[in-house]
């Protein structure tokens, strides 16, 4: 396989290989947190900032983690970004904090982080590993933009929180409840397929 | 190297270092999260208690903290009781404030609820369940209104009106406010308030 450019590399991660559309990794977070897109917003930006220094740490000192403890050397430090970003947002945005809830300490256990540092980082040199977190970092976070508008404005009629629509609106309220997560997530990815079809 | 010897020289130092970088992280952090706890407890403590000036916590135990507040001349306004109960899905976590014989209920709001979104949540809604809680007698038991049997507007002086869709939360609400008002009257026979 060919050595990808650098804008390549920042790029699969919003198109061709999009964690949510394309990998179907992290769905869990993804399907719970979208009723509202603040929430979806501060998840991408926790995911992302967890992604982005555990990419930078584990290709730094791939080189002297054994391949035996290489998952449990992941874990580890995948869970102390965690930990610092779940302590940063109770610190400096309770409600936030409060609205994610669980999800934030879940972000160790997301498949995103730990398949990145698997399949790349361990693997690749460390300006290479902060591109790519980057871009499946950017591409998680508009992925889950994307599915919190839809459910946020058809759900409560509202866009962070502002009154979109008139009086007439009335809310479907199954958009902010678990169904609306999942039928809002399966248009989307079949929207996604047919594209990337036409596109080929 | 042995290949043990240096599994367990990398994990050790991995998880050393990571430690001491989380100790760093919470000692600059847990001031500041206290701080916002302390702030919530306050806001919500003025906001079921009009006039509020001074709080003090009075009586802690599991599920249950009582403020003694103090209005602008340091009279007892009364008290706020922080409560905790089962929900429909997680504990829920409410103020409430009562006057200092125990026989009204100020105001109360909801602190911590993961109800269902739109049915249950609206517990935190003013239009549909907060307002009904404004200047409730509590010399009895707070009991639930239906309005679609009965009338909405003819709520006796210890009714709340039941959120249709959403009975258990509104049970629920009601048990936190009766089991805190039960034993702040024990405390208070017991001479601890």
């Amino acid at each position: 396989m060919a050595e990808k450019t650098i804008s390549q590399e920042f790029a699969k991660g919003l198109w061709s290989e999009n964690p949510i559309f394309r990998q179907l990794l992290g769905l869990c977070p993804t399907l719970a947190v979208t009723n509202a897109v603040v929430n979806g917003l501060a998840m991408g930006a926790a995911t992302t900032f967890v992604l982005l220094f555990s990419s930078i740490v584990i290709s730094s000192i791939k080189k002297l983690i054994p391949p035996q403890v290489r998952i449990a050397s992941f874990i580890v430090v995948i869970a102390t970004f965690v930990t610092v970003a779940d302590r940063f947002l109770a610190a400096f945005f309770p409600d936030i904090s409060k609205a994610l809830g669980p999800y934030v300490p879940l972000i160790v256990v997301n498949c995103i982080i730990l398949g990145r540092q698997e399949a790349f980082s361990s693997k690749n040199p460390v300006f290479r590993s902060i591109i790519d977190a980057l871009g499946m970092g950017i591409g998680f976070t508009i992925s889950l933009l994307i599915l919190s508008s839809i459910r946020e404005i058809l759900g409560s009629g509202t866009f962070f929180g502002m009154p979109l629509t008139g009086a007439w609106f009335k809310p479907w309220l199954i958009m902010i409840l678990p169904p609306g997560a999942f039928f809002t997530l399966g248009l989307l990815m079949g929207i996604f397929n047919y594209l990337d079809k036409k596109r080929r | 190297m042995n290949i043990y010897a240096r599994m367990i020289i990398v994990l050790t130092s991995i998880g050393l270092i990571s430690g001491a970088f989380l100790a760093g992280v919470g000692t600059l952090t847990k001031n500041r999260i206290a701080l916002n706890k302390q702030k919530e407890i306050n806001e919500a403590i003025t906001r079921v208690i009009s006039g509020a000036q001074i709080s003090n916590k009075i009586y802690e135990e599991k599920d249950l903290i009582i403020y003694r507040v103090n209005g602008e001349k340091n009279n007892l306004l009364g008290y706020a009781v922080y409560a905790g109960g089962v929900g429909f899905q997680d504990k829920i976590y409410l103020m409430f404030g009562v006057d200092p014989e125990i026989t009204k209920i100020h105001s109360l709001t909801v602190l911590d609820q993961k109800e269902t979104p739109g049915l249950g949540a609206k517990i935190t809604s003013e239009k549909n369940f907060l307002q009904f809680w404004k200047n409730r007698d509590c010399t009895e038991k707070i009991t639930l209104h239906k309005p679609a049997v009965n009338s909405p507007d003819q709520l006796s002086p210890y009714e709340v009106n039941i959120i249709s869709g959403a009975t258990i939360s509104s049970e629920a609400v009601v048990n936190i406010v009766n089991t805190a008002l039960e034993r702040i009257r024990v405390l208070k026979e017991e001479g601890k308030l």
